[in-house]
């Protein structure tokens, strides 16, 4: 059984269903992408798995892997400078060496923000802080929610890479996106989520696409075929 | 335009705050003009007063003469001995203790009450006065003897100025854990996923309650240095006011964060909690002793569990009570401090299971 896995999972508001009856298995070791439109119930899926909220039926299994997360709204503490926020909550991972973290402050290119107010940082300044807090314990699996949101070209770019990297050393890489361009390089595999059913699900090469035809525009169709 | 814009605006934002409205313009104002019915005299009436027998002497049917005398400007409360009434005293159970003496009922004989008053309890002594004067009118008027009343002063003596120290620092602690508690947790809010992922709610909020405990010791030790720098014989640092001070303030403070907790963090929290802040200033018996009010107030007072600490702190600070003789009470305390944190508990419990 996968170590991150939703099995049968519906997740409702009052009177609406975020997630309706879904099942989906997250490997280490891969890039996995979660596509969808607004409303889907990506976040949603995303804090399931992360434990932070509860499946009204269904199960969520988490076993033996440690996960970080990056927010839709990024979570820190904004009255704490951007090296505070780091030293916290590195006390609550086993062990953070100054090697990494230095990679990873330079890799999500925070170097020249370490000693700002975390709440006075602009929009991108504050999603790769949530970035570098995601990955901070170096866990095996970062579920990333919107993760490019906020970023200039050079920092996706920038970002991209390191995620690139990480996903090879091993670690399992989830993001959450409605644009899956960016990605493209990188998947190993896809899942779309279309008002809260899990549409497809496959390992990238199994993809139903044409010789020529980009996933983006494979995915918006199959988005308005399912919703039409 | 811009104006009836604006308006609109308010009347959509009052549609959707209807529970707080709600709480502010109708909740509120209706519990505080009803609370008014609490405060009906100036004068306290029904004071709690201890009877005991001077003698082996005195007869049962003394007593009951006498108790019948004082009925009508006070609550008489029969003892079978001095000393547990004394201790009533200082625990504010009584106000005044009674001590009959034998022969009341003959024709002629001169005879002394002695009426103790307790010297830290600043609000009676001018009103102790009026009681012994009424008491020995009515006494001498009603019972065959002459009757005369010797008030008797026990225990230290202090002006009002040092019993309001105990107030300002119970007044102190209830306020902070009502308000900077509350900002406090809610500033970890946009840390919240993040530290819920990491740690957990249980951790988080008892962090920042533990904390908040400790900090309060220093306010304990800046009354201390302050109250000996303007030369007040007052103790703030005994073992009974600092945990009697400590044991409040866990309590307050955790129901203060289930507040914020079970209103996820929001401003209706914040409100609330004002209001709960004033309820529990107003209703501990803080300035006036319990016994001075209507016998609701009293009944509402003396179900607070703020109302003891504060007998707690007054007599560990004015009387130099040793923790001995509040042992009773301080367990009580706690067991109300531990009642407080299960229902920040079942809060926590609430909010995971409503997400």
């Amino acid at each position: 059984m996968a170590e991150l896995a939703l099995d049968g999972v519906t997740k409702r508001y009052g009177d609406i269903i975020a997630l309706d009856d879904c099942s989906l298995a997250v490997e280490t070791g891969g890039f996995h992408c979660l596509l969808g439109p607004n409303g889907s119930g990506k976040t949603t899926m995303l804090r399931l798995l992360l434990g932070l909220e509860r499946p009204t039926e269904g199960t969520v299994t988490r076993r033996g892997v440690t996960v970080g997360a990056g927010f839709q709204r990024p979570s820190f503490y904004p009255s704490l400078s951007v090296r505070e926020n780091l030293d916290v909550f590195a006390r609550f991972q086993a062990e953070v060496t100054d090697e990494w973290r230095e990679r990873l402050v330079s890799g999500v290119g925070l170097d020249k923000a370490v000693d700002r107010r975390a709440g006075d940082l602009s929009g991108g300044f504050a999603r790769k802080l949530d970035l570098a807090l995601a990955l901070l314990g170096r866990p095996d699996v970062v579920l990333l929610d919107e993760p490019l949101g906020a970023l200039d070209d050079v920092s996706r770019a920038r970002l991209l890479d390191f995620l690139d990297a990480y996903a090879e050393d091993g670690h399992g890489v989830v993001v959450s996106t409605h644009r899956i361009s960016a990605f493209e390089p990188s998947l190993t595999r896809v899942s779309i989520l279309t008002e809260g059913l899990v549409a497809l699900d496959r390992p990238v090469d199994d993809l139903p696409v044409e010789e020529g035809e980009r996933l983006q525009d494979r995915y918006v169709e199959m988005v308005r075929d399912a919703t039409s | 335009m811009s104006l009836r814009s604006l308006l609109r605006k308010e009347l959509y934002w009052s549609r959707r705050n209807l529970l707080v409205l709600l709480l502010v313009l109708c909740l509120v104002p209706g519990f505080f003009a009803a609370s008014s019915l609490l405060f009906q005299d100036v004068i306290p009436r029904d004071t709690p007063v201890a009877v005991v027998a001077g003698s082996d002497d005195v007869t049962a049917d003394e007593l009951f003469a006498v108790q019948a005398g004082l009925s009508f400007f006070a609550t008489p409360v029969e003892y079978g001995d001095r000393d547990p009434a004394l201790r009533d005293l200082q625990r504010e159970g009584v106000y005044a203790v009674v001590e009959v003496p034998h022969g009341i009922r003959e024709p002629g004989r001169a005879v002394t009450f002695r009426l103790f008053v307790d010297g830290s309890m600043v609000p009676f002594k001018e009103p102790s006065q009026t009681i012994a004067a009424i008491m020995e009118s009515r006494l001498d008027r009603e019972l065959d003897a002459t009757v005369s009343v010797e008030r008797v002063v026990v225990g230290n003596s202090h002006d009002l100025s040092g019993y309001l120290v105990p107030i300002v620092l119970l007044g102190l602690v209830m306020l902070l854990a009502f308000t900077f508690v509350p900002y406090a947790l809610t500033s970890e809010r946009r840390a919240l996923d993040r530290l819920r992922l990491e740690s957990s709610l249980e951790a988080v909020v008892g962090a920042k309650l533990l904390f908040c405990t400790l900090l309060m010791l220093v306010p304990l030790v800046v009354f201390h240095l302050v109250l000996g720098a303007i030369g007040f014989d007052i103790a703030a640092l005994t073992p009974v006011t600092v945990l009697a001070v400590l044991l409040t303030f866990v309590a307050l403070s955790a129901v203060a964060m289930a507040v914020v907790v079970a209103t996820r963090f929001t401003a209706t929290g914040r409100l609330v909690n004002v209001v709960l802040l004033l309820f529990v200033l107003g209703f501990s018996g803080l300035a006036y002793p319990a016994g001075y009010f209507s016998a609701l107030r009293k009944t509402v007072v003396r179900g607070m569990p703020t109302h003891y600490a504060t007998v707690l702190v007054r007599s560990s600070m004015l009387r130099e009570l040793p923790l001995s003789a509040f042992a009773d009470w301080l367990v009580g305390l706690a067991g109300v401090a531990v009642a407080a944190l299960v229902v920040l508990e079942l809060s926590l419990v609430y909010y995971r299971r409503t997400v």
